[in-house]
Formats: structure tokens, sequence, C-alpha cells
């Protein structure tokens, strides 16, 4: 695995490695804040895959994908950042166990 | 051209129907009136066309197929219609009375709350009986069997507010479902015998033996689709719903339940003629049901005092016999009696309809009498209906009824029995029919507080209309040994014209005996009518005698041989107490307590599964990366492959 | 780029990955996720994307993580939980073992693959014509996400501005 180059395989290892401990963050962290975090980190990772896709075929797309992809993560924390505030408004609290309240 | 006739024929019904149903709170009964008769006149007028058409054709047959309606594997039924010598005569009768008695309805029904629903109802019934006799295969008949069994429910409780008369209607309504069943039953079986249900095919399709026994499919298909006519057409045992269904208005007793519902059952087995000579056994059923209904019926109507009862009575008697007459392979006298009767106990009911309403809905014949000089154009119509019944000659009943006796004596199917029944009936019926005459028109005036007067014209044309079609309708079927003496040999128009289709028997009787028979039943017909008239206008204590003599067996009579209460206590009320058993032992403690077990379970099945919707969305999500990342295992480590 | 700097930024990155996860405090949470995110403009920039790397920086570290930061603030949570999971211990592991199994799956065949050219084979792309591809080829979803992210502010606001069920007036 540690080769004296590195290819395109090294930085999708990398990518797929932080992208399923975003995943972890998400599904076992209690506070809402800490899951967006979690999502954030995925994905990063999916930039990164895309960049190095884009790298290695010598190809702009990726860039501009991940370019959208950061646009639309931005978009992603205000909606679940503005969630949290609410859910933090009605229970003083932020723990990802309210949101079942939603069921009923 | 053929396929535009027959779809005005067939549609302006449908859409007189529509009209008037749509208009159905309308208490206007000229605009609902002109509709329905306007629809049926329409009709009549595409089926005189249509005639033509069927005469000029070389084969006398036109068949016009709308679409495709069943296409399943081998059974293929076409929305098909065939028009020939049978179904063209029948078109004829149906919109020609049927118009009739649309046009007299206006005036009958005058006094009505709900006339738009009253014509929507006869418009539908036209519809569904054109239906019934244009249907070129079993199943599309059944449609018009069905039809036409809907109408006569709808109309029989028209007046549904009275109990009784609802309760009439679903006694029609449920007798003929028995009946019904069996109709369904023989189709079955003629579809799994000869893989077909057209009537051209069928007919073709006929071995040239007769089957011998009672277990063939032929025979067994036949006594099926007989139980089916006995349903529809009045017969011994399941007539019982007739007399009831004399609730209805009389114009419908009169369209329906006089001419030609009720020759359903007797349509059917003409236009299936090969078919049923192909099981002598269940001919033989069929005339001696056919006869002895003829009398026991004929019997019944001797002691009614209702005016429409005993015309109920008198139309059982003479299904009774056009039924005799099919029996005995005379299917195209017992058509042709189907023709006559249709005329003369259309107009007969009519009079009756038009006595009823001008004594303000009384139908005791009792509280009738002397109405002669009030009501002259009822009274002489009334009168060629009666001789045309009791079968005087010219009038058109001598002419079939004869020839129905003289078959019946002559047939090889027939026998001397038979032809005795017939003769009982005919004088049975000359007797009940002249004792009506004379409490009716000819006795003392018993009722002089009400202001009796002759109905208007849209009641008492058709009366002539039906009264002329009466006396001269026999016209058409003179029986040879007539012709062979009457100037110019008149040729049996009718016979030759039914003969392109139906099967007609070669009877080698001698003139001399048919001359005989023909003597004979005009002289008990006549000698049983005068009695009637010195019994009841002379007075004479013959019939009180008589009761006084045979008391229980009056009594049974009067009682219509106790055969409601009979099938009450024999059939009802066992079925009930079935039901009951069935219902609180089998289906509450047993299949209800089933199907709650499976409801549990499916509850149960449910909580346990609802755990898994628990409303956490991590849960969710690990449910989604575990899906993700197993098929992504198995895809990437070639576990697929 | 060379292999010592790229593992030595991946397991950087790797590291405050976890610790982003795994920090109790949430803050801490957010600063390792700062730092990340700075480690990975850094990959962006040794793989010849400066311009992703300028905007990882800005946008990612700078603004996202300030919007985490101040919500973080406002809540304004003293008291400590007594852990920083949720649910069950053994659950959590099964989600652990689940998220390896995702990892395990997509790269046990990952080298097994042919030859790819190693590091450095890119070609380097100046910004004129990232922005060039931006405003023709990709114009369409350019101005989707303009509109989305108008959206979103009014969205955001909308949902900031209810008022909370311990709040009377």
């Amino acid at each position: 695995m540690i080769a004296s180059t590195i290819t395109l395989h090294h930085c999708l290892f990398l990518s797929i490695l932080i992208f399923s401990i975003g995943a972890f963050g998400v599904l076992v962290r209690k506070n809402i804040i800490v899951i967006l975090m979690g999502i954030e980190l995925m994905l990063n990772a999916v930039n990164l895959s895309f960049v190095s896709f884009g790298y290695f075929n010598s190809s702009l797309d990726g860039q501009l994908m991940s370019f959208f992809v950061m646009t639309v993560a931005a978009a992603e924390a205000g909606v679940g950042l503005a969630l949290a505030v609410t859910v933090f408004k009605k229970f003083k609290k932020i723990d990802i166990k309210l949101f079942e309240t939603l069921r009923d | 051209m053929e396929k535009t006739l027959l779809s005005i024929l067939l549609l302006t019904p449908v859409i007189g129907f529509l009209i008037n149903g749509i208009r159905f709170r309308s208490k206007n009964i000229k605009v609902a009136g002109s509709i329905g008769t306007g629809a049926a006149l329409i009709s009549f007028i595409c089926s005189v066309a249509l005639f033509f058409k069927v005469k000029a054709a070389p084969d006398h047959m036109v068949l016009v197929k709308f679409f495709d309606w069943i296409n399943i594997g081998s059974l293929n039924i076409a929305a098909e219609f065939l028009v020939d010598p049978i179904s063209s005569i029948m078109i004829l009768i149906i919109t020609g009375v049927g118009t009739l008695i649309h046009l007299f309805s206006i005036g009958y029904m005058d006094h009505d709350e709900r006339p738009a629903k009253y014509f929507s109802y006869l418009n539908f019934f036209l519809f569904n009986m054109l239906v019934l006799v244009l249907a070129s295969s079993l199943p599309l008949m059944f449609v018009g069997w069905e039809g036409v069994g809907l109408c006569s429910y709808l109309l029989i409780g028209f007046w549904f507010t009275d109990k009784e008369k609802a309760a009439a209607g679903m006694k029609a309504f449920i007798t003929n479902r028995i009946g019904d069943a069996g109709f369904l039953l023989g189709m079955f079986m003629l579809f799994y015998t000869f893989g077909t249900l057209s009537f051209g095919e069928l007919n073709e399709m006929m071995p040239a033996i007769p089957e011998i026994g009672w277990a063939g499919p032929v025979t067994l298909a036949c006594l099926f689709l007989f139980i089916g006519a006995t349903g529809k057409s009045a017969q011994i045992p399941l007539y019982v719903w007739l007399p009831d269904a004399m609730a209805g208005p009389t114009p419908v007793s009169a369209l329906i339940h006089a001419a030609t519902m009720v020759t359903a059952g007797i349509y059917m087995i003409v236009r299936m003629s090969p078919v049923f000579m192909v099981a002598p056994n269940v001919m033989m059923v069929i005339a001696t049901i056919g006869g002895l209904t003829a009398v026991l019926a004929a019997a019944v109507g001797l002691t009614q005092w209702d005016i429409k009862k005993v015309l109920a009575y008198s139309t059982v008697s003479q299904l009774g016999y056009m039924f005799l007459a099919v029996g005995t392979g005379a299917f195209i006298p017992g058509f042709f009696h189907l023709m006559t009767h249709a005329f003369f106990k259309a107009l007969m009911f009519l009079g009756a309809g038009s006595i009823i309403h001008a004594m303000h809905h009384e139908q005791d014949m009792r509280k009738m009498g002397g109405l002669k000089k009030k009501m002259p154009i009822t009274y002489w119509t009334f009168m060629f209906g009666w001789l045309a019944i009791i079968g005087m000659p010219p009038f058109a009943g001598f002419f079939s009824k004869d020839e129905i006796l003289w078959l019946a004596w002559a047939s090889p199917l027939g026998s001397k029995w038979l032809w005795a029944l017939g003769m009982i009936g005919a004088a049975m019926t000359a007797f009940y029919m002249t004792r009506l005459m004379c409490l009716v028109f000819w006795g003392e005036e018993t009722r002089s507080d009400h202001k009796v007067k002759e109905s208007g014209l849209t009641m008492t044309f058709p009366l002539m209309v039906l009264g002329f079609l009466s006396a001269t309708a026999g016209f058409l079927g003179i029986p040879h040994v007539i012709s062979a003496v009457l100037p110019g040999h008149p040729p049996n128009i009718l016979g030759d014209w039914l003969g392109h289709t139906v099967v007609h028997l070669d009877i080698h009787g001698s003139a001399i005996t048919e001359w005989l028979l023909m003597g004979w039943s005009v002289t008990v017909a006549g000698a049983s009518a005068l009695l009637a008239y010195y019994c009841y206008i002379k007075k004479i204590t013959f019939v009180d005698k008589f009761t006084e003599q045979f008391k229980p067996l009056h009594q049974l009579v009067e009682k219509k041989y106790l055969v409601d209460e009979l099938y009450q206590a024999k059939i009802i009320t066992p079925l009930i107490g079935v039901s009951k058993i069935l219902w609180s032992d089998i289906d509450v403690s047993f299949v209800d307590k089933c199907t709650h077990l499976l409801s549990r379970f499916a509850v149960s099945c449910g909580k346990g599964f609802r755990s898994f919707q628990n409303g956490n969305m991590q849960t969710y999500a690990f449910y989604m990366l575990l899906g993700s990342a197993v098929t992504l295992f198995y895809i990437m480590t070639g576990m697929g492959k | 780029m060379s292999p010592t700097i790229f593992y030595s930024l991946s397991i950087v990155l790797v590291v405050f990955s976890l610790l982003v996860v795994l920090c109790k405090n949430p803050l801490h949470s957010a600063l390792f996720l700062a730092l990340a995110m700075i480690d990975l403009a850094f990959i962006f920039f040794e793989l010849k994307a400066p311009f992703i790397a300028a905007v990882q920086l800005m946008v990612y570290a700078g603004a996202v993580m300030v919007m985490f930061v101040m919500v973080l603030m406002l809540f304004d949570l003293k008291e400590d939980e007594e852990s920083a999971f949720s649910g069950n211990p053994v659950i959590n592991v099964f989600k652990f073992l689940s998220a390896g199994l995702l990892c395990w799956a997509i790269s046990s065949k990952l080298f097994s693959y042919g030859d790819v050219a190693g590091l450095g084979a890119g070609k380097e792309f100046d910004i004129k014509a990232l922005g060039t591809t931006l405003y023709t080829k990709y114009i369409f979803a350019f101005e989707a996400l303009g509109l989305l992210l108008l959206l979103i502010a009014v969205g955001a606001v909308a949902l900031s501005r209810t008022k909370g069920g311990t709040h009377d007036s």
C-alpha cells in the first residue's frame, strides 16, 4: 500500500476513510451540531474524490463538481443549523432524539 | 344501412330512458309521455323497415355485429344481433304493442306523481326486450333476459310506498332468479358440450338423432333452459309471481306481463327449436307442464273476483297453451299463438285499465256492471278480445288455438291426453272470460254513485288498434284445411315466413278429423260461454249449487291451491331456518372467529414491525448505511458473479 | 506531490476527523473540523486545484465553521451531558462495524485495478479556464444553485423566526 508514487487509489482510499468516519459520527453522536459536522466531513470526503478524479483524468469537471458540492453543503449547513436553533428554542436541548417527537 | 337501422332501433329507447331518467322529478306527464312514446314509435318504424330488409334479404337473415364482447380462450361472444323471421316478428310486436301501451299510459298515469320515472322504466324495458329477442347468442340473450326481469321488478313495485306492492315486485324478482339460475346452468351445459353459444352454430351442430333417456347433455341443457323459461313465462312451479305482479300499473301488466316479457320463454324455445327437437323427453315435460298449467290456472281464473287477477291467471293459462304447443313440436302454432295472444291479451289488459281508471282504481268485478253503455268503445274492443280468446271464428284466437289443439292431437310428440287438457282449458277459458264480460259489462249497474265515463282518446285509440288486430291477426296463419276450402286458397303467411328458420313437423292427419276437432272445440267453447252467460245474467243457480257440491275443491281452487302457503311452509321457512343456523353457527362462531384471528395476527405483526419505524433518524440512517454497505460489499467482492 | 507530503497530510486528516467524531465537547469537535478542513485545503492545493483549495479555506474553514461555532455559542451548553453518544452502546458497535464494512467494501478491490498514472500526471488549469467552463458548460447548474441559496436564506430565516414552545410572546 505504501508506494513510491501516489495514485488515484490512494486518494480514493483516503476519501472513503474520511467518509466512513463522518458517517459513523452521524450515526452515533447525540448532538445535532456534531451530526451536522459529520455530514460536512462526508461531503468533504466526496469533494476529495471529485478533485482527485479530475486531477488524474486531467479534467476540470471534478473541480467544478466539488465547487457545486461546497455550495450545496453551505446551504445544507444553513438549514440544518436553523433546525437545530428551532429545536433548541423549544426544548432547551439539542439532542437528536428530540426529532422523534415529530413522529406523533 | 342495416346497422344504422338496428342502432336506431336499439338506442332510441335507451335515449328515451336516459332523458326521462335524468328528469325523473318532472311531473309533467305530457312531456314525459311524448318522449317515451316518441322513442317507442321511432323504434317501431325502424322495426318495420328492418322487417322489409329481412324480407328482401336472400336468406331472410340480417346479422349485424357491433363489437366483440367477451373474448376468452375459446369463448368468443360478440355483441351481434340477428334479425331473422322470428325476431323480426317479435320486434314488430314489441315495438308496435309497446308504442300503443306507451300511448295508453299517458292517459292512465295522468294522476301519477312520477310519470317521467315510469316512462323511463318502460323505455328501458323496451330496450332490454329488444336485446333479448335480437341477440344472436345465449349470453347476449341473457343480458336482455335479466334486464327485462329488472324492469319488471321496478315496474311491479312502481308504487313501492305500498308495502304489498313492493313485496310483489320482490317476489317476481326472486322467483325469476330461480329460473335464471336454470337458464345459466343450461347455458353452461351447452357450452361445455358444444363449445359455442351462438344460436346459429348451436342449431347447426345438433346431432341428427334425438337423444334417448334423461342423462344426455342436450336433454339436461334443455331441461335447465326450460326451468329458466318456467320462471320468466310463469309456468308451474314458478308461476306464482305473475298473479302478484298485477300490483303494478295496468299498462305494465299489459306490456310486460301479457304481451312481451312473459313470452320470452316461448321465444327462447322457438329460437332454439332444433336443439329442443333433439331432446324428446324434455319436449314431453314441456308439453305436460304447459297443459297442466293451462288447466290449473284457468281453474283459478274461474274463482277470482279481481278483474286483473282473472286476466293474470288467463295469461298463465294461455302461456301454458303456448308451451303445450312447442312441447308437441308445434313451434310455429305456438309462436302464432304468442302473437295473437300479445294482441288480444294486451287489448284486454288495456281495456281493464280503462275500466279501472274510470272506476277510480276499483278492481273488484262485483262492484262493476253495466258498463256497456257507459264505456262503449272499451266495451266493443273488449268484446273483440273476448271473442278472440275463447276462440270464436274468425277471430285471431280461433286460428292459433285450434292449430295448437290439432297438433297436440296429431303430432308424433303429442297425445290425446294433451289434447284433452287443452280442451278442458279452452272450455274453462270460455267460461271465465264470459263471466268477466257478464259481471263487468252486461249485468245490471251496481254502482251509480260514481260518474263513470269513457276514457280519453289516448286510451281508446290503442284499444281500437288492438281490437282490430285481435279480430284480423288470425288471417296471417290460416291453417291448411281451412285455406283449402276458402276461395283463392290464401296461404299461411306466418307459417311460410317462420318456416325459413323454425323446425316444422309434417303432420299427416286426415282433414276430416281436423274439421271435427275444430267444430268440437268451437262447440265446447260456445256452450261453456253460453253456460256462463246463463249463470251470471239469467241467474240460474248452477254455480252456487256446483260450489256447494264441491265445497272443498272450490275453496282449494279459490285459494289458488294454497301454493303460496305451501312454498312458504315447505321452502321459504326451512330456508330461513337454515340461513339462521348458518348465520349464527357457521358465520358468527366460525368464519368470523377465523377472520378475527387473522386480523389479530396482522395487528401483532404490525406491532412487531413498528419498532423499526421508531422515528429515530439515526436508526434510519443506520439502515441506509448498512444496506448500501452490504450491497457494495456484494458487488465489489464479486460474490454475485 | 511527494508521497511523504501526501501521507503526512493524510494521517493528520484522518486523526482530525476521528477527533471531530469522538470529542465530547462540541466546541472541540468544531475546532478539529476546522483543522481538518484546512488540512484538506492543502491536499487540494497539492492536487493542483488552487481555486478549490482557496474556496475550501474561505467558505468551509471560514464561513461555515464560523456559523457552527456561533450557533454553538448561541446555545451556551454549560452543563455537559453524560455521554456524547446516543443510544445503546451495543448498537453503536454495530454502527461502527457497518461503517467499517462500507469502507472495507470499497477499498477491498481498489488497489487491484490496473495501473493508473501516478501523482504528478495531472495538468494544471488556470482559474480563467475554470471560470469559462463554469459560465458556459455549467451555467444552468450555477444559476440553479444561486436560486437554491436564495431559497435557503429565506427558509433558514423563516425557520429560526418561529417561536419556540417555551416562549410566550
